[in-house]
């Protein structure tokens, strides 16, 4: 202790500096991102809420009113196109679980060529821009498509083609969904051991038992994950609704593209987007908090 | 272990077969009969093979004026979109990934916004806000728009990157005498760059075929290759356009199907999803 | 050649003591191993010299110079690390060359140097090899060569062996307790194995909460460590905890006489300062446990109290399970207040203490 008495003396200043004193460099690197992101997501959110719900009143001030959410609510057309939006979404949602789950389940438990040649397919539409995609689709399904030609050729009766009904956009948005929904399960599914499995095996469940026991509860988190993130995709999907779906009644995206710039009525256009945010705000909540949960592991 | 819950070898691999078989017919097909399209002169329903092949189409498509003009319309967008955005967005990853400043978490987060909304109604009060900017139908309300879209991209892929360096080597650099920045230079950026460079490239092919942004925001002034592409088809002109088109526009996206394998099978990309 | 010198380092993280009070001395061209447990502290007072931390309050020169607010860019110290760092986007050449290349040395003076410390580390003709195409082996001498090519004047290691299995480990602390004699260099080396440190070092630093327990030549160390846990962290030790009173060292199963004054100690004995032999009716203990290792066997002895104490008997012949034994210890060491408070060289016959519930016999 005798070499400390120097030290024991007053305590003297601290050399370090960065433990009582942090220069916030950080905040400037990240500032222009940060505030591009205030400016162009959290402002115009915020501002659309706004626009809609306090609008300028005969006397020139702004007063509180539920206007046009009134008519959306009240107009036979808005809600037939948001009842097709909800249809198509469901539709999607429930196809997507369909074709995505066997596919993801096949892939986890299998190795060797023909898993690696499946995962390469499912993974492919995400490289197919949506608009090349909504081309093929009118090739091969619409009218003397490729489908036809094929169908006519073994002496069979053309099919009645989904291009520009309802189902046309069910179609191309489960295509074009399906890559981040395999890979979404798939990764989930990675978080299923395959001694779980095992141990589950030799107490004598059944593959079926299994998968609904013990896979199924894992992966229960990323089939939602999945779902969520499918639906703020489908609910407001332009391009596809846009090109393979009907005039009338149309999807919400078209809806709120043409309301803005055909009718030209930014404000009934944004009343629909305060609408679709509404219909999917739970999907996006739940979606943030599990990004956050899983990158905060 | 994983072969007992794999078929075993020697027997036949059916919903392995299954998959394949179908999954060719819906995803790699189309995308054939496209490509047939862009080389055909004539094919007329109900011949199962075109009556005559040829290159007329593509001569007709690439003299005519609004597909050059909306080619170098994109890649100009893309490039500007690209490079602002990795400027703004490389050096902030850094600072995630290397840096403590106070609401480093709530920030950090706070780039899935974007993603949290369904993305047209997002677009739609974007527009409401350009409207009042006279920013509607200008080369910079579109840059604008598609620049955020590649926010959460070049954010995130980045700061793994970044995180995923070793400090350890970065420290040995400086150990023997390298300045900080000359670490970054030397050592942090190649060992980050591969996947960087992948997010690079995602965020420019993303732009380029970025269709809903353009086409609310940009129209009528400004019209790129994939808003171009839907008047082809609306308007029914020559099925070939519309081919030749895909099988251009497929080139891009090609590259970086090449590119981006080593982020989407490092299961990196799904888990950003929130997988 | 160099000459450290450390005066009063303290490091604080938040309200931990990471190092509380550090001082030493190295100097030319010797081997300093500093010892103890993971959470010691004593990778992060290698980090300081290394200029990766900075101290809370001391100071630290080399050759006189103070360096503590240099950047370790600016330090003449060469680190290699645990984990061996390896810049993998760069080869062999590469890696080492890069440090001359920052200073801007001519090109073929780099080469023939980048030569020379491959040919140092018994790496000739692997410059052009990616780092990943090495052993684990050879990325540490890499790691090394790397360092050592700027001429360092203070070598520091950071367990740089002990992600290498065992076998590996010996060999490589031998060539570069070679190296580093060859080349005179001033070391210093972490570690948390006691044989690393005992087999390499000048002198060993045995760190403990980020505070120095012993300083001193590894015989010196095993022979008298300063405290308990010196005593109990290098080599096998047993440690009976007692009283001394009237010149006695008092434990429930025997007596030893001790010239200090009275009051709680314990007692350090190794086990092959501790040897048995067959009672005169009942022993002092029974032999719980024979473990025959062929060069010598180990005999665990369980005290009536259930206290259990480790003997080395040349051979397991003479001892089985259950049989009465005497204890007798040789040299041995007496603590108190975590210091040393006597030693004996040679063991005074222990007297077997008087037992209240069985008959006394005297040995």
């Amino acid at each position: 202790m005798s070499a400390a008495g120097g030290a024991v003396q007053a305590q003297p200043e601290p050399l370090d500096e960065s433990e009582t004193r942090r220069r916030p460099y950080g905040l400037l690197l990240v500032a222009a991102p940060v505030l591009l992101v205030g400016w162009l997501v959290i402002w115009p959110i915020v501002s659309a809420v706004i626009r809609t719900l306090w609008q300028p009143a005969d006397d020139g001030g702004y007063e509180f009113t539920l206007e046009t959410y009134v008519f959306f609510f009240s107009d036979r057309y808005s809600l037939d196109n948001l009842t097709v939006t909800l249809w198509t979404t469901g539709m999607c949602a429930l196809f997507l679980l369909v074709i995505c789950l066997p596919i993801s389940l096949y892939l986890r438990f299998s190795v060797g060529r023909l898993p690696a040649y499946v995962q390469s397919l499912a993974i492919f539409p995400m490289f197919v821009p949506s608009i090349i995609l909504a081309y093929a689709f009118i090739r091969v399904l619409g009218p003397n498509g490729m489908v036809d030609i094929l169908l006519n050729a073994v002496g069979l009766p053309k099919i009645r083609t989904p291009y520009l009904t309802p189902w046309g956009p069910v179609i191309g948005l489960v295509w074009d969904n399906i890559p981040l929904t395999v890979l979404i399960l798939l990764s989930g599914l990675g978080n299923v051991s395959n001694q779980a499995i095992e141990a589950a095996r030799d107490v004598g469940a059944r593959w079926l038992q299994v998968l609904w026991y013990i896979i199924l509860p894992r992966i229960g988190n990323s089939i939602l994950v999945a779902l969520s993130f499918s639906v703020l995709g489908i609910f407001s999907s332009f391009t596809l609704p846009y090109v393979l779906g009907p005039a009338a009644p149309e999807m919400m995206g078209p809806f709120m593209q043409r309301t803005f710039r055909d009718v030209n009525d930014p404000q009934m256009a944004i009343t629909q987007a305060v609408i679709t945010f509404g219909f999917c705000i739970v999907f996006g909540l739940f979606y943030v908090r599990s990004v956050a949960r899983n990158r905060g592991k | 272990m994983a072969e007992t819950l794999t078929i075993p070898r020697g027997r036949i691999d059916f919903p392995g077969i299954g998959f394949a078989i179908v999954l060719s017919a819906v995803i790699i097909f189309p995308l054939i009969v496209v490509g047939t399209w862009a080389f055909t002169e004539v094919w007329r329903y109900p011949n199962v093979v075109p009556q005559q092949f040829g290159l007329r189409f593509w001569n007709q498509t690439l003299s005519r004026a609004d597909v050059w003009s909306a080619l170098t319309l994109s890649l100009q967008l893309s490039t500007v979109v690209t490079l602002l955005s990795a400027a703004i967005c490389l050096p902030a990853a850094y600072a995630f990934a290397r840096m403590t400043f106070p609401g480093r978490n709530v920030l950090f987060f706070s780039f899935l916004a974007g993603h949290a909304f369904p993305k047209f109604g997002l677009l739609v009060a974007i527009a409401a806000i350009f409207l009042q900017l006279n920013l509607i139908g200008t080369f910079w309300g579109v840059v604008l728009i598609q620049l955020v879209g590649t926010l959460l991209f070049m954010i995130w892929i980045p700061v793994a990157a970044f995180q995923s360096v070793d400090r350890r080597m970065e420290e040995a650099a400086r150990d023997v005498g390298a300045s900080p920045l000359r670490v970054f230079w030397s050592i942090t950026l190649p060992q980050a760059g591969p996947t960087i460079a992948a997010a690079v490239l995602l965020s420019f092919v993303g732009t380029f075929y970025e269709t809903e942004g353009a086409w609310l925001i940009g129209a009528p002034g400004i019209r790129t290759m994939p808003v171009l592409m839907i008047t082809f088809i609306n308007n029914q002109m020559v099925i070939q356009y519309g081919a030749v088109l895909s099988v251009l526009l497929w080139v891009p996206s090609f590259i970086a199907l090449l590119f981006a394998r080593r982020i989407i099978g490092g299961g990196a990309f799904a888990r950003g999803f929130g997988g | 050649m160099a000459r450290l010198d450390i005066a009063n380092v303290t490091k604080l993280f938040g309200a931990t003591r990471a190092v509380d009070d550090f001082s030493i001395t190295v100097t030319d061209g010797e081997l300093v191993c500093l010892l103890g447990p993971s959470g010691s502290g004593k990778s992060t007072l290698l980090r300081m010299i290394g200029g990766f931390e900075k101290p809370t309050y001391g100071s630290m020169t080399i050759d006189g110079e103070e360096v503590i607010h240099l950047p370790p860019e600016k330090r003449p110290t060469g680190m290699v690390f645990q984990s061996h760092a390896l810049w993998s986007h760069m080869n062999v050449f590469k890696n080492i060359a890069f440090g001359l290349k920052l200073r801007r040395l001519p090109k073929a003076e780099i080469t023939q140097r980048v030569e020379a410390v491959l040919d140092l580390v018994g790496l000739k003709g692997f410059g052009e090899r990616l780092t990943h195409q090495l052993s684990g082996g050879q990325q540490q001498r890499v790691a090394l060569a790397r360092s050592l090519v700027l001429e360092p004047k203070i070598l520091l290691l950071d367990e740089p062996f002990a992600s290498l299995d065992q076998h590996l480990r010996e060999r490589l602390r031998e060539e570069v307790r070679d190296i580093q004699q060859r080349l005179k260099i001033t070391t210093l080396f972490v570690t948390h194995a006691q044989d690393e440190a005992l087999s390499v070092a000048d002198r060993i630093v045995v760190l403990r909460d980020g505070r120095t327990e012993q300083i001193a030549k590894p015989a010196e160390v095993y022979r008298t460590p300063a405290t308990p846990f010196v005593a109990g962290f290098i080599g096998q030790m047993n440690l009976i905890s007692g009283v001394v009173s009237e010149g006695e060292f008092g434990h429930s199963a025997f007596n030893v006489p001790v010239a200090v004054a009275d009051g709680p100690a314990t007692l350090a004995v190794r086990p092959e300062a501790l040897t048995l032999k067959p009672a005169s009716g009942v022993g002092m203990g029974h032999v719980h446990r024979v473990t025959d290792y062929g060069t010598h066997a180990m005999i665990d002895v369980e005290l009536p109290d259930g206290e259990r104490l480790k003997s080395m008997m040349p051979t397991a012949d003479e001892w089985s399970s259950m049989q009465q034994v005497d204890l007798v210890p040789g040299a041995f060491a007496l603590y108190r207040d975590n210091a040393a408070i006597y030693r004996a060289d040679v063991g005074t016959p222990p007297r077997k203490a008087p037992s209240r519930t069985r008959g006394t016999v005297n040995a």
